[in-house]
């Protein structure tokens, strides 16, 4: 089971719309830091067979090299949960890529965020188009938890009003 | 007292210089990048929970309305004679044209790997080094009108056809909705390729590099590209005078955007201010 900051577990989320409370986006994004790490750790593993999805469905996974850039993905669902959400957990290169759900049902990432494409494959190939020789992508995940990570000048900057800009990790704040 | 906010093909060469004189010392203080940091926090997609302020949601012009303010609130304390200049793509078509010129924004990136090269964000020049960036790469990145399959910016027309929908947006108030203005000129389109993306988003994937992914903030013309948006929201108000901002009120509870979206005269996260009381802001500011 994959497990988000705080204990949920990845997936949850849209229990949310019922009114439950579910692991925001960035926990979900934790969740993809962990998941790169331990592509990182077995490199040997990866590279024999993809990460299974955590409720077994076959087929649900991609491991390709693609433009030079090795991408993978694989579904998973946290398990117990009733009617799980799905996610899916994307690296290339080893690097951790996120991606949104547009609500027609199609993906944007990080790389290329005003056009959503029909799969997470094709999310991620449109990504890695995007990736310039020799670079690799960054965790851009939203929401930093705790504030401001490595942002320089965040001490007593923009202001809204008097209150601090940086309002990272507002996801999920309801209306 | 209402300052203006200029076409930049008008700017002089001195309101050049102020202008982007303005930009590199937010950068050098790091505020900038605060900029972009928040710009990715904000960005919720439709297809996911939670509430959605910047994009895909009605509040989309409110909130880059108000992004903008702050951008240039923040500016105007480093010289208080600049404001925002806009950029209207319906004239200014070219890689060549202002804002692409070496003293605003500079050039095109270079083919080998987009990087800009020309004009005050330069890498090279020594002010403009990418830090929160979808890559390590540090320095801004270009692909104006795309290489590898060129697509050209909105026209004059498609933008009218956003102009002409007298409602500003309606249910389910996502990237799905086919009708209302608010939609029409954020540009989410159905299917996929180059036809599903309009206005506001293609001008987003024209400038390429930067400016197509979640630190897009990074490139400066972010900024010429909203507050054209910013007017065209102001010339739907003129040509609409008794339509507003919807929703009016909060979906209800068996709605399934109920809790995503913000309503006329709730607050605009991060902000205290309203939709209602971002309508209008001609006390602040007005176009040129």
């Amino acid at each position: 089971m994959v497990v988000g900051v705080g204990g949920a577990p990845v997936g949850a989320e849209q229990q949310a719309r019922a009114g439950a409370a579910g692991p925001s986006r960035r926990e979900v994004a934790r969740g993809l830091v962990a998941s790169a790490a331990a592509v990182a750790l077995a490199p040997l593993v990866a590279a024999s067979r993809p990460v299974p999805p955590a409720d077994g469905l076959v087929g649900n996974s991609f491991d390709e090299v693609y433009r030079g850039r090795r991408i993978q993905g694989a579904l998973v669902s946290a398990e117990g949960a009733v009617a799980a959400r799905r996610d899916w957990r994307i690296t290339v290169d080893g690097r951790p890529l996120h991606l949104m759900r547009r609500a027609d049902g199609g993906w944007l990432s990080m790389a290329d965020h005003y056009t959503s494409y029909r799969t997470p494959l094709e999310a991620t190939r449109a990504a890695v188009d995007q990736i310039g020789p020799g670079q690799r992508l960054r965790d851009l995940a939203p929401g930093p938890v705790g504030g401001v990570q490595g942002v320089p000048g965040a001490q007593g900057v923009p202001g809204v009003q008097g209150g601090h800009m940086h309002m990272g990790g507002r996801h999920g704040v309801r209306a | 007292m209402a300052y203006v906010r200029k076409d930049v093909s008008t700017l002089t060469r001195t309101e050049r210089r102020r202008f982007v004189n303005a930009l590199l010392e937010l950068k050098r203080r790091g505020e900038y990048d605060e900029f972009v940091r928040m710009h990715i926090d904000f960005y919720t997609s439709d297809g996911e929970d939670g509430l959605r302020t910047a994009h895909m949601a009605p509040s989309f012009l409110p909130w880059h309305r108000r992004f903008l303010l702050e951008l240039e609130r923040a500016l105007r304390r480093v010289d208080s004679s600049v404001t925002v200049p806009y950029w209207d793509w319906t004239r200014d078509r070219t890689t060549t044209s202002v804002p692409w010129t070496r003293d605003l924004l500079g050039g095109n990136g270079r083919r080998s790997d987009r990087q800009v090269t020309t004009g005050p964000f330069a890498y090279s020049a020594g002010h403009w080094t990418i830090r929160e960036g979808v890559t390590n790469g540090k320095f801004l990145t270009r692909d104006l009108g795309r290489a590898a399959a060129p697509i050209h910016l909105p026209t004059r027309s498609e933008l009218q056809g956003a102009l002409d929908d007298p409602v500003y947006d309606a249910w389910p108030w996502d990237s799905t909705v086919r009708k209302g203005f608010r939609n029409k000129l954020e540009g989410w389109g159905s299917g996929t390729g180059s036809a599903s993306w309009r206005n506001h988003n293609r001008v987003h994937r024209w400038v390429g590099g930067a400016m197509l992914g979640g630190a897009s903030v990074n490139d400066p013309v972010f900024w010429l590209h909203h507050a054209f948006v910013d007017l065209v929201w102001y010339r739907w108000q003129r040509a609409h005078r008794t339509h507003r901002y919807l929703p009016a009120q909060p979906p209800g509870a068996s709605d399934h955007q109920h809790g995503r979206v913000v309503a006329r005269h709730e607050k605009l996260p991060p902000w205290e201010e309203t939709p209602d009381q971002l309508e209008d802001v001609s006390h602040i500011y007005r176009y040129a």
